[in-house]
């Protein structure tokens, strides 16, 4: 079927290459023959085949199948519609869709016939015939014409008489008359004696030329067609095809490039150039091979010394082509290809500091365009910085890409070090020829490459460990500066310089983030509340927002490090509370419904997450959340214990204490969280002791502790904090049994100096939160029998609960009266939330004054 | 101890109803006891079934038999099967087989529900007579025997067969959270041998038994009290909450249904001076649809069991204050 083909557009489209004078594809060709597959001819070939399937379909009747077959063929012939809109209808269409609906029509007035006919079929010709009809409407005067030709020839042997008649027309006939041969015989070896007897007039050479030919072009047609199909992940069949072009030589190729002898100067590499670039963004057109031609050209204009000019335009494109490789945004870039890219870059990057006559920029028109040696400085356009901006993106996808436990992970985040190197490169370029808002982006850009690392070198000298490290660290130490420097330097430029709002909010929260990392609460929460982040953070876009969520995180782990354990509950608070931190984070999608989000929503979401090596661990997060909610909630609990109006501090921390109890056998705890709930229950009797083995042991140390920086400090804090709030959970619950109690004995008790207690004892004191008195000569605390007894704290809620239900009634009653509030009229109500306010201070009051 | 009699005037008046009196075999009493001893721990309530016989006005209960404890795991438990199965082979041993109520044990009073309303009725729904015994553990355990006959109303089972809560039935039938329940006499009685034997042990037995009765710690049992108090008392506010939400929305809606009302009149007047028809009004209801009524049965078994709360509290205080007088002239004596 294909050498129907062959032989049936192989004419016209010799004539399409010659009438084009050099296509895109006219230039693949010279480059690689295998690449060649002239589109006419595919398409033709495509329609061909289906043709053939009707006729044979109509053979046998089988009608269903004709009109499957049909629709396929219009499908095929909108395909080829660009190529047809230039050659014309081809001959052997109209001539199909004239046979086919004589055909049906014949079947149609064949009354008999049709009662034979099974249902399927019967319905499938009605609707074809209609089809048909509309159809063909479309091709009316070809069809005429066509029935006009037919006529003429009274020959049965219409293809033979027609080939006679209209030389031009041959290719089609053919077609036809090898189909019908074809079905008649069915075998090979007919197909080739139909070819013989076709074309024994046309001379050998050609013959051969077009056996070989079609022979070679329905090999690659299969796989083209494959590719086209696949259109989109068809990366391993073209890289098949490379292979195969590596194995021309390069050399062999160039005076295909430029005709030979041609002089190869500056215009000529930018026509040719320009050639290249227009078949970009095409459909059909091969993306590595356009590629490997960009790097040709590089050669080219290299061997013959065309100036840096022409080579950054060059690096340009092809750093382009390379992004454009693949057409889906969602879809990453292969690690291979990436780093080609980042080569590019690089390489780029050198040409631009050699050369410091190179103007680069977006707003350089093409035709203001200095690519020429000439004294004047050359003046290039394209944006290098989006360039790089785009490397980058494509890093951070190819990490989202790759599975994190992988060791191709570990490979690709090795190449984070290039990155961040030619951001460097790029940033001395920008800072010395860039304007301020490129500046500020590369800041940026910078910035996030920063951000999210411990500054181990810092740590170690803020430590003054200089002496025991190593000459070779030494050095390192010497010649980087602090981040915290890079960062705070970098940042300050932004704020000062930035006019979009965005960078400006990144590079805060980047900054918060940085000093939080290490340890500098106070620049932190100062810059935090500063910037006032927090009142329109939900305006902002969800990668800031998660950046937000991040810094707030980064700053709560900072505070419960510091040892305040109220400002990192606060921090932490609103990401905890939601359940969602893992999505909240970035770090993850949950597990929901599809109702909630479709297919596209999720690759969105898949988009925004942040890259595994800059998660933030989430049982740490969780772990310092319940400590801190634990630190808080277990004195106010034992405080409040007889409390009606007892809020709850954290929920979360209820809902695992609750989670514990309903525990039916207790076993030693084996999570975090049951480390942790076992640690409050200890911690409820004022057993600071098993507290503080529930919380620092060697399993919580594994899973937790040791992953900060400071452990030894921060395990200190947390056993001093264990002590105090123990302490105060203590005289909370049992103070009641005590009458007095020497403040020597709570010391030794809770290992904690007099002094503390002394003064922890004090301030709940001051904030009326115990009831006793301080007896100085005998350091004892004496106990006061003030506050009412469980039954008689009962009754008072009782009393208040029947007054809420009185009032209640009493609307009832108003209601029924016709007056609104008429009994409890507003004073009251307001000395009643009076009340409430009251309350809620003085808890205030209380934590405020203990931290 | 012989034959312990306690027979409460309950505050309806028992005339209408078919049972005036109800005597109870002590063998019941006992059995019900050391069913709730051996299966009902803390809250949880065991339950069985009263066999006896109606003797003109008054219900013999002669016998009975717990239903066996059943989580929701083994579902092909069949509860009738095992009664009817439980009966048939009563009689085989010649005692009374007839289905006269059920017993239930209660938790510091707790016992006025929706469940134990349901049940009672399809009960006296099938057999007239039936009775339900409450059976306090926790006051029996202090010493008083506490074991209570409770019969629905004809009023409330009037309404339980209509099923209709809404608030203009229940106002309708006149019903109130006092008229819910009425307590039925009870007489334990046992046969002249077993008093005999009781007299018998009674001399034999040591005082010391006793003295659970003069106990005066009671702040435990008041505030469990006053816990489900409070926490019934809360139910009561919400249900009102509720109800008065619905109450505004129906004044509410009608305001605007007379509203509507007015403008349709105008227009029909106009329409009627231009000659017009008038325009239809029976799309009225279509347009407003009264809100849903809350239910108010809930509110008012909530009542019922806040004022059973409350005469527990009432008579528990008033023993003990009667205690505290005595200790109190105890140690001024020996003083």
């Amino acid at each position: 079927m294909s050498r129907f083909f062959a032989t049936g557009s192989d004419s016209e489209s010799e004539e399409s290459s010659s009438a084009d004078e050099i296509t895109p594809k006219a230039t693949g060709t010279t480059f690689s023959k295998h690449i060649v597959c002239c589109p006419l001819r595919f398409r033709f070939e495509e329609l061909t085949n289906i043709i053939k399937t009707i006729r044979n379909a109509m053979k046998i009747r089988d009608m269903s199948k004709c009109l499957e077959e049909f629709e396929q063929l219009y499908r095929a012939f909108l395909k080829s519609k660009t190529i047809v809109d230039k050659e014309g209808v081809p001959q052997f269409y109209i001539r199909l869709l004239a046979d086919l609906e004589d055909y049906l029509n014949q079947l149609w007035e064949d009354k008999e016939g049709k009662k034979k006919m099974n249902k399927n079929n019967a319905k499938a010709l009605s609707t074809l015939r209609q089809k048909i009809r509309k159809y063909n409407k479309d091709f009316e005067t070809e069809i005429v014409s066509y029935k006009e030709v037919l006529n003429c020839s009274p020959n049965d042997e219409e293809s033979e008489s027609e080939e006679d008649e209209e030389s031009e027309d041959w290719g089609s006939d053919s077609v036809d008359s090898g189909g019908e041969s074809e079905d008649n015989e069915g075998a090979a070896a007919s197909l080739a004696v139909v070819f013989l007897k076709k074309y024994v007039c046309f001379n050998l050479e050609l013959l051969s030329l077009f056996l070989f030919d079609g022979f070679k072009r329905k090999r690659h047609k299969k796989m083209e067609q494959v590719d086209e199909e696949a259109d989109e992940e068809g990366e391993g069949e073209e890289g098949g095809w490379e292979k195969v072009k590596g194995g021309v030589p390069l050399v062999k190729e160039k005076p295909k490039m430029f005709a030979k002898g041609t002089e190869i100067n500056n215009a000529v590499v930018i026509k040719k150039l320009n050639e290249i670039l227009q078949a970009r963004g095409k459909k059909g057109t091969d993306r590595s091979a356009q590629i490997e031609l960009f790097h040709a050209l590089a050669g080219i204009s290299n061997e013959n010394n065309l100036g840096e000019g022409i080579l950054v335009k060059i690096k340009f494109n092809i750093i382009a082509s390379l992004y454009d490789y693949n057409t889906n945004l969602a879809a990453f870039m292969k690690a291979e290809m990436w780093k080609k890219c980042l080569e590019c870059i690089d390489e780029l990057l050198d040409i631009l500091f050699e050369n410091s006559n190179i103007f680069i920029g977006e707003n350089i028109a093409e035709d203001s365009e200095n690519l020429a040696i000439s004294d004047q400085p050359f003046r290039v356009r394209g944006c290098i910085l989006t360039l790089v901006e785009r490397m980058d993106e494509e890093f951070t996808k190819i990490m989202q890409n790759t599975d994190p436990h992988s060791q191709e992970y570990v490979d690709n985040l090795k190449d984070e070090g290039r990155v961040c190197g030619i951001i460097d490169r790029l940033l001395q370029y920008l800072e010395s020829k860039g304007s301020t808002e490129e500046v500020c982006r590369v800041y940026l850009r910078r910035i996030m490459h920063t951000y999210y690392k411990f500054d181990y070198k810092a740590h170690r000298r803020s430590l003054g460990l200089q002496g025991e490290t190593k000459s070779e660290q030494d050095q390192e130490e010497s010649e980087g500066e602090d981040s915290a420097i890079i960062m705070d330097r970098l940042c300050k430029f932004i704020y000062a310089k930035d006019r979009t709002d965005r960078i400006r909010t990144c590079a805060i929260l980047c900054h918060i983030y940085h000093h939080a990392l290490h340890s500098r609460w106070y620049q932190a929460r100062d810059l935090m509340l500063m910037s006032h982040l927090q009142d329109n953070i939900q305006h902002a876009d969800p990668p800031v927002q998660i950046l937000y969520n991040r810094t707030m995180v980064q700053l709560g782990i900072c505070a419960f490090r510091q040892g305040m354990i109220k400002d990192a509950h606060n921090a932490l608070l609103d990401i905890q509370s939601s359940g969602r931190a893992k999505e909240l984070l970035g770090q993850g999608l949950l597990m929901r419904n599809m109702q909630e989000r479709n297919a596209e929503q999720e690759k969105i979401e898949k988009r925004r997450q942040v890259p595994f090596h800059m998660h933030i661990n989430l049982e740490l997060l969780e772990c310092v959340y319940l400590v801190s909610a634990m630190l808080l909630e277990i004195p106010y609990m034992a405080a409040h214990e007889f409390d009606a109006r007892r809020r709850m501090i954290s929920k979360q921390f209820h809902h695992q204490l609750r989670v514990g109890e309903r525990q039916p056998l207790l076993g030693p705890p084996e999570s975090m969280r049951e480390h942790v709930v076992a640690a409050s229950k200890a911690m409820k009797m004022g057993d600071w002791r098993t507290c503080h083995s529930f919380i620092i042991n060697e399993k919580m140390n594994s899973k937790v502790w040791d992953l900060f920086p400071e452990t030894q400090r921060v395990r200190e804090m947390l056993v001093r904090k264990i002590q105090e709030e123990s302490l105060r959970t203590y005289l909370f619950t049992y103070s009641s049994v005590y009458d007095s109690i020497s403040m020597a004995t709570l010391s030794e008790m809770f290992e904690l100096e007099l002094p503390t207690v002394h003064s922890i004892i004090s301030k709940m004191i001051i904030n009326e939160e115990l009831m006793a008195s301080l007896d100085q000569p005998t350091q004892t605390v004496v106990m006061h029998r003030t506050e009412p007894t469980s039954l008689q704290n009962m009754t008072l809620q009782l009393a208040e609960k029947l007054g809420g239900l009185v009032e209640n009634n009493e609307r009832v009653f108003d209601l029924k009266q016709g007056v609104y509030g008429g009994y409890f009229n507003r004073d009251q109500k307001g000395g009643y939330q009076q009340r409430q306010n009251y309350q809620r201070g003085g808890y205030r009051n209380q934590n405020q004054s203990s931290y | 101890m012989g034959s312990l009699k306690e027979s409460a005037v309950s505050g309806s008046n028992p005339l209408d109803s078919p049972v005036k009196q109800i005597q109870i075999d002590g063998l019941v009493v006992l059995k019900i006891i050391k069913h709730y001893q051996e299966e009902g721990q803390g809250s949880e309530v065991v339950q069985g079934v009263l066999l006896g016989l109606v003797v003109e006005d008054r219900l013999e209960i002669t016998n009975c038999f717990p239903f066996p404890q059943h989580t929701e795991d083994d579902v092909d438990f069949d509860e009738v099967q095992y009664q009817m199965e439980m009966m048939r082979s009563l009689r085989h041993v010649n005692i009374d087989h007839l289905h006269v109520g059920w017993y239930q044990s209660t938790y510091y009073g707790s016992f006025v529900s929706r469940a134990l309303l349901d049940s009672q009725f399809s009960y006296q729904h099938a057999i007239e007579e039936s009775v339900v015994l409450i059976y306090d553990p926790i006051k029996t355990a202090q010493g008083s025997l506490c074991l209570k006959a409770y019969r629905l109303t004809p009023k409330l089972m009037e309404i339980c067969k209509e099923k209709d809560f809404s608030p203009e039935a229940l106002k309708k039938a006149c019903i109130g959270y006092e008229h819910m329940l009425e307590e039925v006499p009870i007489v334990i009685k046992n046969s002249h041998l077993i008093n005999v034997l009781l007299l018998d042990l009674q001399e034999k037995s040591t005082v010391a038994d006793k003295h659970e009765l003069l106990n005066l710690s009671s702040s435990n049992h008041l505030e469990k009290s006053l816990q489900l108090l409070m926490d019934r008392v809360d139910g009561m506010s919400q249900e009102i909450v509720k109800y008065n939400t619905y109450c505004r929305n129906l004044t509410k809606q009608q305001q605007q249904k007379q509203q509507y009302l007015q403008r349709r009149q105008q227009e029909n007047t106009q329409r009627q001076s231009r000659g017009e028809p008038p325009l239809p009004e029976e799309d009225i209801n279509k347009m407003f649809k009264p809100p849903q009524a809350p239910p108010r049965m809930d509110t008012l078994l909530i009542a019922g069991q806040v004022n059973n709360y409350c005469q527990n509290i009432k008579a528990f205080t008033s023993q003990n204050l009667g205690k505290l007088f005595m200790a109190e002239a105890l140690q001024g004596h020996s003083s």
